[in-house]
């Protein structure tokens, strides 16, 4: 039985649409991830499975229970609803001591003083901040105070966790770290979790499925590689990295295994690609190439079905372990990258080949 | 796994039906009963006060709608009163202004010694009610008797007069001593908190320091001084004791000595001409808050900031005495003079005969056995904390419904907790005066302590709302979310987070409140039954009863309140405040 259900949940802010027509479902102890541009609807989103925000059309249901439905009127409020949710900016309150923070979810529900004890000690042993618990929360740093809110969130053990962006306020390494931390105890606890972030490397790092939004609209949800290998539309390549569009035209389409394999014609000659349904011959389509898929060749021997590009080098930004290139071409400017090593010089010719396999053909 | 193990399954759950119907008619028959309340304590007084103004009689005597009172307004008289309300107001704020930012800067940013100290002692003037102060000037600056005056003669050998407080100076004066503190405590955290690289990156940029000041500095404090002005000068024209002690006996009228006069010194009241005034004088309150609130918008306080920079602070070098002597010459002028007087004036025979053999106890003995004083004793203390309880309540709601809910009709609460700013004490006491009156006999308000609570509840709403609001908002919303995603109800998580957080503003809203109303003089001089006095109204009475000396016995007994109140706020809840 799924944990989360979002049936056409919408919500509007005056004339805009926060959230339009959304269908979620997060599955028993998946690790979803809801990833958009700034102001997509991801916060109103999750505040509405929170009952902190009102859904106005569609419904929500939480382990099997409908919590809201907009028609029907029907509204569960936030306290009713056993979740655990970490903010964006932890909500560490301030009045009281790590323990008090954390034993909170529980002495509301008037748990007796034994189990408050003991369930404390555990969920803070589980995020290693035992030490600190008598500590007064102001007191904290900010990974600190972020494993806190964790602990807080567990200590009740949830139908769901929800979790607000909770790394942005962490400095890049702490990101990563704690991002790692919190998906192994995640897996260990199995824990239903529905996640918000902007950052695009967090979400495929993290997640079992992406749920990219555009607009307070769905626009794919599947696995991190999927949305980042198949993306559903040029929104969603876009949003990922800075990957190569070329504008081709298809010449041929058969099916093989789970997708199509295209035969198209751009302006530097054919080549072939996949694609996730069929185009009819004729028609125009866009290539998605991502950059490091881009390979640099002495010369022109082209294996079959590869998709080539002579070209020469514009410009190259050296990124550490990568080189990024700018390599103008018959079709237009070309983005690659290559290890740093794989010299290339600015004004040298090169010949740039990419594998049927990692050329995707979206609509154009 | 440690957590595993489900505690809700063992714990009672809440009975969903009883919130639901809580959700359901709990809160419109809250907010209706805060409208209905918050009506009757702004818009009813207001109401009557209208009323009145075109009734030709009192209220429950017969007689017919005109607009004498009005009319009558339109004299010459009405010019030279409100010319007088208008200008002496605008004076003492302008100097009030000036003085205070000169304080506040020197407080504020500069290397001056002792500035912890020196700002207690500048603001401690704000907390002693005017009528003590009042009655301390007027032996002090009396032309003939006056202290002052006495030390003059003795010092130059003449028999010449310094100065004369029974005079527009003197009316200026008085005002002055509670207003350049009231402005200070408002600019005075502006200037602290002003991110200094505001104004290091103007340096930077090549302007001078003078530059730096008139260009960048100034235009920030713009706004807090202004609405600093805008708000003191409105009360300059509300103020009540500082004309009626001074102004009076030498024919300087400001509206609300009018007011007073026309309603209790006169052998046939006339009520109409005053409420008539009354109204005028809210009008005039009502273009001055819509103009303020006019120039302010769009400008925001952003300079101000929660965090705690350490603010740009000019070395002095040896100047940095001078702006010490200024300190402590505002504090000996504004303090130390005032209750040296009274307490000199208290322990002899009669004030302004200061010799050695007329030295005696007589006048605490005689306020000790005075039934009147323990009377009003008792009842400015029940009302104080009783008033400052319920309006701080009222306000901590009011506030949390207009900033923290988006109920409907939260707008309307909002405005009608607003309301009071404009109405001078002197003239929601007239409102108020008609509106109990005008109540059935079952409702037995007139003439009772009830009376008085609800005008101070009226007056003190506006401040409560805000000392509230101000409070809740250092409170970021997701605090209270967080809390109800956790399983708190409604309730639980108002108590358990909100006011375990804002508590600490909320008592010193509380403190403020109760200072406000043992201040208080010009609703009370009208609202007062036999019985039912304040200290404030009995110091006034017993001032016209001719018996200074007996005044100054009760005017130290409320300085002592006064200091002990405000010792208990500093030791106690500033400390805490600035911790969280
Ligand atoms: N309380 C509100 N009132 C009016 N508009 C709102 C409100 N809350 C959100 N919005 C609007 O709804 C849209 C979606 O907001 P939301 O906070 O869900 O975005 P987000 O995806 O979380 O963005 P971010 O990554 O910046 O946090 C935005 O256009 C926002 O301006
Ligand atoms: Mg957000």
């Amino acid at each position: 039985m799924p944990s989360v259900v979002l049936q056409s949940v919408g919500r509007r802010f005056g004339e805009v649409a926060a959230v339009d027509d959304v269908d979620l479902t997060v599955g028993h102890g998946e690790f979803v991830t809801l990833l958009g541009p700034s102001g997509c609807g991801k916060t109103t989103t999750l505040r509405m499975v929170a009952g902190l925000e009102r859904n106005d059309s569609g419904h929500i249901a939480i382990g099997g229970k409908v919590v809201s439905d907009a028609p029907a009127n029907l509204f569960v409020p936030p306290d009713q609803r056993n979740l655990g949710m970490v903010f964006q900016s932890y909500a560490i309150w301030p009045h009281m001591t790590v323990f008090d923070n954390v034993a909170y979810p529980l002495s509301v529900r008037r748990a007796p003083k034994s189990v408050i004890g003991e369930r404390v000690a555990a969920a803070l042993r589980l995020v290693e901040m035992e030490r600190f618990a008598d500590r007064p929360a102001p007191m904290l740093s900010g990974g600190q105070q972020q494993r806190v809110a964790i602990a807080r969130a567990l200590v009740f053990e949830p139908e769901v966790l929800l979790l607000d962006e909770p790394l942005s306020n962490l400095d890049a390494r702490l990101r990563a770290q704690m991002g790692e931390e919190f998906r192994a105890l995640q897996r260990r606890l199995d824990i239903t979790t529905l996640y918000v972030t902007h950052d695009q490397e967090e979400a495929m790092a993290l997640s079992d499925r992406v749920v990219v939004m555009q607009r307070g609209r769905v626009l794919q949800d599947g696995p991190p590689e999927t949305v980042y290998r198949r993306p559903a539309s040029r929104d969603v390549a876009s949003f990922f990295g800075t990957p190569n569009f070329i504008e081709a035209s298809v010449r041929s389409c058969r099916a093989d295994g789970d997708g199509y394999v295209l035969e198209i014609e751009g302006s530097e000659g054919r080549g072939a690609c996949r694609a996730a349904r069929p185009f009819e011959p004729g028609s125009a389509v866009v290539v998605v190439v991502r950059p490091e898929d881009v390979t640099l060749a002495a010369q022109q021997a082209a294996e079959n079905g590869q998709l080539v590009w002579q070209g020469k080098v514009m410009a190259a930004t050296f990124r550490g372990a990568r080189r990024t290139l700018v390599v103008e071409t018959g079709t237009g400017k070309l983005a690659v990258e290559c290890p740093a090593n794989r010299a290339a010089a600015i004004g040298d010719g090169v010949t740039l080949r990419v594998d049927a396999g990692h050329a995707w053909a979206i609509a154009a | 796994m440690t957590v595993a193990t489900r505690v809700a399954a063992g714990l009672p759950q809440r009975s969903t039906a009883w919130s639901s119907g809580v959700a359901r008619y709990g809160r419109p028959i809250g907010l209706a009963a805060l409208v209905l309340m918050l009506g009757f304590l702004t818009v009813y007084p207001m109401a009557m006060l209208l009323y009145g103004s075109l009734h030709s009689t009192p209220p429950g005597i017969p007689g017919t709608f005109n607009i004498d009172g009005y009319a009558g307004l339109l004299t010459s008289e009405t010019l030279i009163v409100l010319a007088n309300t208008v200008g002496l107001s605008l004076i003492k704020t302008i100097l009030s202004l000036a003085l205070a930012v000169l304080l506040a800067w020197i407080i504020a940013r500069t290397d001056t010694p002792g500035r912890g100290v020196l700002e207690v002692l500048i603001t401690l003037p704000f907390f002693i009610p005017p009528i003590l102060t009042a009655t301390a000037w007027a032996m002090l600056g009396n032309a003939q008797v006056g202290t002052i005056n006495l030390a003059w003669r003795w010092l130059s050998g003449t028999d010449g007069t310094l100065i004369d407080v029974y005079s527009y100076g003197g009316v200026i004066w008085h005002m002055m001593q509670y207003s350049t503190p009231f402005i200070f405590l408002f600019v005075v955290d502006a200037f602290r908190a002003m991110d200094p690289a505001l104004e290091e990156s103007s340096r930077m940029s090549g302007a001078s320091r003078w530059q730096t000041f008139w260009r960048i500095t100034f235009v920030l404090m713009l706004p807090v001084t202004s609405s600093a002005f805008i708000l003191s000068f409105i009360r300059g024209m509300e103020s009540f004791e500082s004309a009626v002690f001074f102004g009076t006996p030498v024919g300087i009228n400001v509206i609300t000595t009018t007011i007073y006069n026309s309603i209790t010194q006169r052998a046939q009241p006339d009520y109409q001409s005053a409420t008539a005034l009354g109204f005028a004088a809210m009008a005039l309150m009502f273009v001055l808050l819509v103009l303020q609130s006019r120039m302010l918008r769009g400008k925001n306080f952003a300079t101000v900031t929660g965090k705690g920079y350490a603010p740009n602070v000019t070395r002095l070098g040896a100047l940095r005495w001078l702006t010490f002597a200024i300190c402590i010459a505002f504090f000996l002028a504004t303090v130390v003079l005032p209750i040296g007087q009274l307490l000199l004036s208290s322990f002899f025979q009669f004030f302004g005969f200061y010799q050695l053999d007329m030295l005696t106890l007589d006048h605490y003995r005689s306020v000790w056995r005075n039934r009147d004083f323990w009377t009003s004793f008792g009842n400015t203390l029940l009302l104080g904390v009783s008033g400052a309880t319920a309006t701080m309540a009222l306000g901590a709601i009011v506030a949390y419904v207009t900033t923290r809910t988006r109920w409907p009709g939260r707008r309307l609460i909002d405005l009608l907790a607003w309301l009071p700013w404009m109405m001078p004490g002197m003239v929601l006491g007239i409102g108020f005066l008609w509106g109990f009156a005008s109540l059935p006999h079952a409702i037995p308000i007139y003439g009772t302590l009830w009376a008085l609570l609800l005008a101070y509840l009226a007056l003190g709403t506006p401040v409560a709302v805000r000392v509230a609001s101000a409070a809740y908002q250092q409170i970021a919303a997701d605090i209270e979310e967080c809390s109800r995603v956790h399983g708190a109800g409604w309730w639980q998580t108002l108590w358990r987070i909100l006011v375990a957080l804002a508590w600490p503003a909320l008592a010193v809203g509380w403190v403020l409140i109760f200072f406000g109303i043992m201040r208080e003089l010009s609703a009370s001089i009208l609202l007062y039954a036999p019985g039912t006095e304040v200290l404030s109204v009995t110091m006034l009475k017993m001032w016209s009863g001719g018996k200074p000396e007996e005044v100054s016995v009760v005017g130290l007994l409320m300085l002592a309140m006064v200091l002990l109140f405000r010792w208990l706020q500093l030791r106690f809840l500033q400390r805490r405040i600035r911790t969280l």
